[in-house]
This record gives structure tokens, sequence and C-alpha cells, in this order.
């Protein structure tokens, strides 16, 4: 998963070149890579790759702030896992 | 008087030395602070070899920082051109290179970016880092005497150009002061207020929140940009930071209404929501005045060269109908006519013409582009007996019965993509810099979010598709060296050749068919 979801925000989101290869734990947001619109985009990709539905209430810095969090957050989120997401 | 910008801080200064003039992520800083550090700048700059007139480019967030800096290049009698630090460095290198910019000021965060600049650039202007030794080193001491007059550039905006490359809009002390001193007074800025704007400062609404703020003696607050990505962040910080006035544009108001949760927020002191630079979709208008039924809402219409020319207040309960609110009537101190292809100035309702805008925020013109400031500084039409330079906008608009001016569109290829403006020909330029792209053309697709997407049709030989010279990936990857990321494409496709008109252009209402 983190292979799938790095490739994406490295192909569709990074703009500036000198930021890739783009490491799982690098903040998305302290590098300007994640911005509101960049956002909305990458959770229309989670939901449909990942078949997950994002909650608004879930747009938080701490689901989105790198890949690893961002697939730490779909595992939470995936079918049958949804009372784990919960906690 | 205050016949130059820096006046309103000087005066702000001697009035309420102790009062918060900028709130931000690196600091608050009062007015006396502001004006005394700013001169420490100022002086910087002078030992630099700054003279009147010069231009100073700045790479730097909008921050405390920034704001101490754009103020110390006035008081040196400079102009600041402010630059986009996410765009690439050609582009930026280009900036540096058209304004002539004889020093660049940095945040430390991007100092060693700025030296790579300056290296790229013939002249390699030196960098000067806010904050840095050579800055503190400086005296207080106010200057003695005034470096520039009222029609003096204050800085110069960098915008898409449709032959290829950016093109600067120069802004005198005159045309700026205009503006300020009206949106001040129409957002009824007070002492009391905290004003945000998410805007960057190469985008004209940083005006508002810099110097309208400035003027009336407010707070100007720097949103973070960690919390700019989440709409309930940006609603939690509007809460904490008891913002009270808020001027973006639409799409960043669309994603609040939508994901916010506005409804979770004590957001009782926002009073004045202001957008600006493109149509806010009527229904997330609506959405966003049924969350938050308390402030005024006030449409501002103007493109750069203009800064804002007309505006309209949205009544309560929204605008009527399902038509995005008009763009209104003119500001005080401007005029605002709309005139049809054979000539005529529309008077009659329903009538659609070009509108063009006389007044003191009309533009200088284009930094060293005589013939295309010619194109758009055109003579009066309805006035021969002297000679008066007026603004054709490019926008069609039709006159509504109230007198209001609603948008209807462009007359060429320019489109609006999050509030900045994208010349489709600048976009097309970049692509052809490929040296696998035979032919390219981009169209705009409807966005509801984005205001439009970009998608562009590709020609090239097939050895080409083949071998994988040309993917999406690399088109995308090429319009990133020389782009900022608004104007980069979302759509890539391809095709053998581009089908042509009669004319032998490309033929692009057939394009946007299929």
């Amino acid at each position: 998963m983190e292979t799938v979801v790095n490739d994406y925000v490295s192909r569709e989101l990074v703009q500036d070149q000198r930021l890739l290869p783009l490491a799982d734990d690098t903040s998305l947001l302290e590098t300007g890579i994640l911005d509101s619109l960049n956002l909305l985009r990458l959770v229309v990709f989670l939901e449909e790759r990942f078949g997950i539905a994002v909650g608004d209430a879930d747009l938080l810095p701490q689901n989105f702030a790198s890949v690893n969090a961002i697939c730490g957050y779909v595992r939470a989120r995936e079918p049958g896992k949804q009372g784990a997401a919960r906690g | 008087m205050a016949y130059l910008l820096q006046h309103l801080l000087t005066d702000a200064a001697a009035r309420r030395p102790q009062r918060p003039a900028v709130a931000s992520g690196d600091g608050t800083l009062s007015y006396g602070e502001l004006d005394r550090w700013s001169t420490q700048v100022a002086r910087a700059l002078l030992r630099l070899g700054v003279a009147p007139g010069d231009r100073v480019a700045l790479l730097a967030p909008k921050s405390a920082a920034a704001v101490t800096a754009l103020y110390g290049v006035l008081k040196a009698g400079a102009c600041y051109v402010p630059l986009d630090p996410k765009a690439p460095a050609e582009r930026l290198a280009y900036v540096v290179r058209d304004s002539g910019a004889a020093v660049i000021i940095a945040d430390e965060a991007r100092a060693a970016q700025a030296a790579a600049l300056a290296a790229d650039v013939p002249a390699a202007p030196p960098i000067l880092v806010t904050g840095g030794l050579a800055v503190a080193a400086e005296s207080e001491e106010p200057l003695t005497g005034e470096r520039a007059i009222e029609n003096d550039l204050a800085y110069i905006l960098y915008t898409s150009g449709s032959t290829g490359t950016p093109k600067g809009v120069m802004i005198s002390h005159r045309n700026s002061l205009a503006f300020v001193e009206w949106a001040a007074a129409e957002a009824g800025l007070g002492e009391q207020d905290r004003v945000c704007s998410p805007a960057p400062l190469h985008f004209d609404l940083s005006v508002f929140d810099v110097f309208s703020s400035c003027r009336a003696g407010a707070c100007m607050a720097v949103l973070p940009e960690e919390a700019a990505t989440f709409p309930v962040s940006i609603a939690t910080w509007l809460e904490r930071e008891q913002i009270s006035v808020w001027y973006s544009v639409p799409s960043v108001l669309t994603l609040l209404a939508c994901f916010g949760g506005l409804g979770k927020f004590d957001l009782s002191r926002l009073r004045t929501v202001i957008f600006a630079g493109e149509v806010f979709p009527p229904k997330y208008l609506a959405r966003l005045m049924a969350e938050l039924p308390h402030p005024r809402y006030l449409n501002w219409y103007g493109p750069t060269e203009t800064n804002v020319c007309t505006a309209f207040e949205v009544a309560a309960g929204g605008n009527a109908g399902d038509a995005p609110a008009p763009i209104g009537k003119a500001c005080a101190n401007t005029e605002v006519f709309a005139v049809t292809p054979d000539g005529r100035r529309v008077s009659e309702p329903g009538e659609e013409g070009e509108l063009y805008v006389r007044g003191p925020t009309v533009m200088r013109g284009y930094w060293g582009q005589q013939a295309k400031t010619r194109e758009v500084l055109v003579a009066n039409p309805f006035r021969a007996e002297y000679d008066e330079f007026v603004y054709r906008t490019g926008d069609l608009v039709t006159l509504e019965p109230s007198g209001d001016y609603a948008y209807v569109g462009r007359r060429d290829s320019m489109v609006k993509i999050r509030g900045y403006r994208v010349e489709l020909g600048e976009v097309e330029t970049a692509l052809y810099r490929h040296p696998a792209i035979a032919e390219a053309a981009v169209l705009p697709v409807p966005d509801e979010l984005l205001g439009s997407r970009l998608r562009a049709f590709i020609a090239a030989s097939p050895a080409a598709l083949e071998t994988g010279e040309l993917t999406r990936d690399n088109v995308l990857d090429h319009c990133r060296q020389w782009l900022p990321g608004y104007m980069v494409p979302d759509l890539v496709e391809f095709r053998e050749t581009l089908p042509r008109t009669s004319t032998g252009k490309v033929d692009r209402a057939g394009l946007a068919r299929n």
C-alpha cells in the first residue's frame, strides 16, 4: 500500500521535482506538497483505490501528514475494520 | 498626508505603537516594531546600493518577516517584486531577470534557494536575509526625506502572459493607495479588527490584508500554511484567532462550507467575508451563508491591472435565483463601462459588452512591455477632447436592471484556476519546449471547485509515443519545470495530429466536442 500511495503522491501531487524521490515519512505539510485542493484529489483517489469512505471530520493533519500516516489511516478505515478506526 | 504606502505604517506607528500589526507563526509585531524593523531593512538595502526606482525581489511566504521586508523595500524608495516560493526555478529566474531586481530578499529558510536563483541570473543580485545580521546591525532611526512620489512603482505583480512568459503588472503607490483606502472604508476596518487573507504576496488579494489593515490600525493575521490545507484546521484557526474580516478566492470558502464543519465552531467574531478572483458557484455560496448566516458577504471584482474596480454586497439570505452574484457597481472614485462589439456604450439592461475601467487604481502598464501595455491601456473611446487612458479588461459583462454588472466570460483564452489567471497560450508555449511535442493545444474544462481544469491535446510522432519518449507523466514533469502547479494540465490526451479549421488554426471547438 505504501508503494501505491507514494507513487500517486509523487506522480500527481508533487510539483517541485527536487522533493523526489519521496520518503514514506516525509512531511507532506512542511514541504507544501499537500494543499487544500490536492488533499481533495488524494481523498478521491484513496476512496476509489481502497474502497473506503473518508469522512469530513477525518480531514485532519494527523491522517495525512505523510505517506505512512495516510496508509495507517486507510488501514483503519478499510472495509471490515471500521470498528478499529473508531477505536 | 499619506501619499506613499509606507506612510500608512509610519502614521499607525505614531498613533498606536503598541497595537499588534502582524500576527504570524514567526511572531507578532506591534506597529512600532514593524516601523522600526522595516527601517533597518531599508537601511540595509541602501547600504547594498539600492536606489530609488530599483526593484527588489522578495522570496518569502507571507509572514511578519516578509511584511517587514516589503515595507523596508518601500522605505528605500524601491518597488518590491513578490516571488512565488513554490514556482519552478526557471520561472523565478525569469521574473528576477525580467524585473532587473537589484537585490533578492529571502527568509532564512529560503536563503539557499535565493542564492541558487541569483546564480541563475547574469546580474547575480546580492541576497539579503530577513532577520539576518546585516539587517540587525542597522540603525532603527527613521530615514530622512522621501525617495519616491506617488506615481512611482510600489510593486510589480507577475501574472500569466499569453505569449509564453509572465508579464509584470506595475502598480504605483497612487494605484495601490486608491484601492487600500477604499477597501478599508468599504469593509469598515477598525483597530479592533483581525484581518486574514490566505492569498500569497504575489497574488493581489494580499494588498488588502497587508495595507488596508495598516490603514485602519487593524491586525493582519497570517493563516499558517499547514492549517490552510485542512478545512477543519482553517475553521479551528479562525475561531482561535478571532478573525473578524476574511478575504479569499471562492474555492477556499467552498471547501470551508463543504468540509469545514463550521457548525462546531464559534465564529461569531467573523463579521465580513469578502471573495474575489473568480465566480463563486451559487450553490456553495448559499451553503456557506446557511452555515454562517451572520457576516456580511461582499463580492469584489477586478483584474490585477486595476485591483478591485466593482463591488457587490450579497443580500442576507443569499442571492435570488441560480445565477452567480453580480460583480456589482463601480467602487468610489472609479468608473466602469461596457462597450459592445460595434463600439457603443452599453446602456440598456440585458446588453452585453466588454468592461472598461477608468480611475486611479488602473496600473501603470506591463514592465518593459510598452506594446503589450498599449493593447490594454487604450484611449477612452468616449472622450474625443483629450487623451485619457482606460483599461480594457477583456471580461464580458451584461448590465442588469439594478444597474449592477454581471460577469459573462472572457473575450480571449484566459481562464481562472483557484483565482489565478492562466493564459492557455503560456501553457502551450511550455508544452512546445518539449522536443517530442509537434503540436499542442490546451482547453479549459469547467470544474466546480477549481474554476477550471486544463486538458492538453498533444500531437506527436507515433515513434515518440511507442518508445515511451512521450507519456502523460513525462509531459507533466516537463510542465512542472516551467509552470507553477495551478498551470500544469490535469488531463493529457495524445493524437497523431490536431484538427485544423479552414484558416489553418487548431480547431479548439472541435477538440472540445470530443
